[in-house]
């Protein structure tokens, strides 16, 4: 199991050399609302209500804080 | 002439890139300046159970050559009631508070919901982001929280490499963690029974957890309109692993009802039998995630999807889209739909079986037995002419949860056992730069 994920992330890297743009062609995912942490106080806040309401957490980085809650 | 035309469009952009100014000023990236992200929250449950209002406020400054210092410091005030995890039953039900002092009371055929939790809770994180070299970015945080009985400490550390015109970036991390817990009243000894007022004999004194997380991510940009995220992240926890304030009744075996007792004489005390929640002493999580963010023109999509499967069997999935839709030049509208579903832990149980042996582990939890959850809702932005922007959302969440027949005895399937949980969540955010 351990090896096929190695596998496709080797084949993933691969892959990666041929996908992306040039410099010049990052002026739609130079928009703020085009990164993936465009809203890091939205985000702290739904992991946080999630985190003490299921029994699952994280994913996205590291949990923002540990809490009582659960 | 439309051939000029694109290339005169084409250069602009190019030229806009290579500059770095983009569509739009990115003040956060301004260095020298400080840019806020705050937050007013209000979460509030249905049946008067869990009411929190919490203020965040997030400050960033940025340095010369890309350097970041990013502060997160929140305050939430909790109150309202939380489900203790026994059972409802025809007649009403007296328990003793945690704190071992006093006794509250539940009607009967009512979930029973321990009206006594309310909390403060103080969270800061601190973390400083630099590039260590041309193409890694290395950061490290601190993060420290505080509630009545509860405190944790935390650092983590993580290191990225661009790759392929920085079109890839692969990243790793790993934080530490050490809570430590002080349960009202001291914590319950698992699987003793819920004693009267003033019997504190089963309860010991604080205790402690320690939690490892390691996460891998990789960051590819996949055209000139989409990005996508993939992580990886492995959780270990270990110690004190319990919700101190759980328990699970004691049933009859035939008619499913709840074992009743009286108090010792001249003493408030609990009506039924009632143990404390018994979780092993470690868990281990992995969860992969996977999040894009595509632009169509001018509006913008975000997917995300998260499976996590631990070593107490529970396996969930969590689903998430967003579209972020312009309402002319300075305004938007971004609607949110998410789905969640986990299937239980394998300790999940509703009630205890009198006289049956007893398992290591038991919690009547709702948040560890089988549910799917949906949040709803929407976001709308505006920014001001100053390059501020307020923003508003509202969102309500239902979750629906599942016991399975096996687990239900006599008379308990005549009655609601998993009641459904309803909150709203309303936000108001304001960001700004000095």
């Amino acid at each position: 199991m351990k090896l096929l994920g190695l596998f496709i992330a080797a084949l993933a890297l691969q892959g990666c050399a041929s996908v992306g743009v040039e410099p010049w062609q990052r002026d739609v995912l130079a928009r703020p609302e085009m990164s993936l942490d465009a809203s890091p106080v939205d985000a702290a806040i739904d992991d946080h209500i999630y985190f003490s309401k299921e029994a699952s957490s994280g994913g996205r980085g590291f949990g923002g804080g540990g809490c009582g809650c659960n | 002439m439309s051939d000029d035309r694109n290339l005169t469009a084409r250069l602009a952009a190019a030229t806009c890139a290579l500059l770095g100014t983009g569509a739009a000023p990115v003040m956060a990236d301004e260095a020298g300046r400080w840019s806020f992200d705050t937050a007013l929250l209000y979460y509030g449950e249905n049946d008067d159970r869990v009411q929190d209002v919490s203020a965040t406020i997030g400050a960033k400054r940025a340095f010369d050559d890309e350097r970041l210092l990013n502060f997160t410091l929140s305050a939430d005030t909790l109150t309202g009631a939380s489900a203790s995890g026994a059972i409802a039953t025809d007649t009403p039900q007296t328990f003793t508070s945690p704190s071992g002092k006093a006794v509250y009371s539940t009607p009967a055929g009512k979930t029973p919901l321990d009206d006594t939790f309310h909390d403060t809770r103080f969270a800061l994180n601190a973390s400083w982001t630099q590039p260590l070299a041309r193409l890694y970015t290395l950061s490290a945080g601190l993060g420290f929280s505080t509630e009545y009985d509860y405190t944790h400490l935390g650092a983590n550390v993580s290191l990225a490499r661009d790759f392929n015109k920085r079109n890839t970036t692969i990243s790793a991390g790993l934080a530490y963690s050490q809570d430590d817990i002080d349960p009202v009243g001291g914590a319950p000894v698992p699987l003793s029974q819920m004693r009267d007022v003033g019997d504190l004999s089963n309860k010991r004194n604080s205790d402690s957890k320690d939690v490892v997380d390691v996460l891998f991510g990789v960051t590819q940009v996949l055209s000139r309109t989409t990005v996508l995220r993939v992580n990886y992240s492995y959780s270990q926890s270990s110690g004190y692993l319990n919700d101190p304030y759980k328990i699970l009744s004691v049933v009859d075996g035939t008619t499913g009802d709840t074992i009743l007792r009286a108090p010792a004489p001249g003493v408030a005390g609990p009506t039924g039998v009632y143990l404390y929640e018994s979780r092993p002493d470690s868990r281990s999580k992995q969860s992969l995630y996977a999040e894009m963010k595509h632009a169509f023109g001018a509006p913008v999509l975000y997917g995300s999807y998260r499976f996590m499967t631990d070593d107490w069997g529970i396996d969930s999935h969590t689903g998430e889209v967003r579209l972020r839709w312009p309402l002319g030049s300075a305004s938007y509208v971004e609607p949110v739909l998410r789905y969640y579903m986990q299937s239980q832990a394998d300790f999940y149980r509703p009630s205890l079986v009198q006289g049956a042996a007893l398992p290591a582990y038991a919690s009547a939890d709702f948040r560890l037995g089988e549910f799917d959850a949906v949040t709803v809702g929407a976001k709308f932005g505006h920014q001001t002419s100053a390059g501020n922007e307020w923003s508003a959302r509202l969102e309500y969440y239902q979750q629906n949860g599942t016991i399975s027949h096996e687990q239900l005895i006599g008379n308990q399937f005549g009655r609601e056992q998993y009641p459904d949980l309803k909150a709203v969540i309303a936000q108001f955010g304001y960001r700004f730069g000095l």
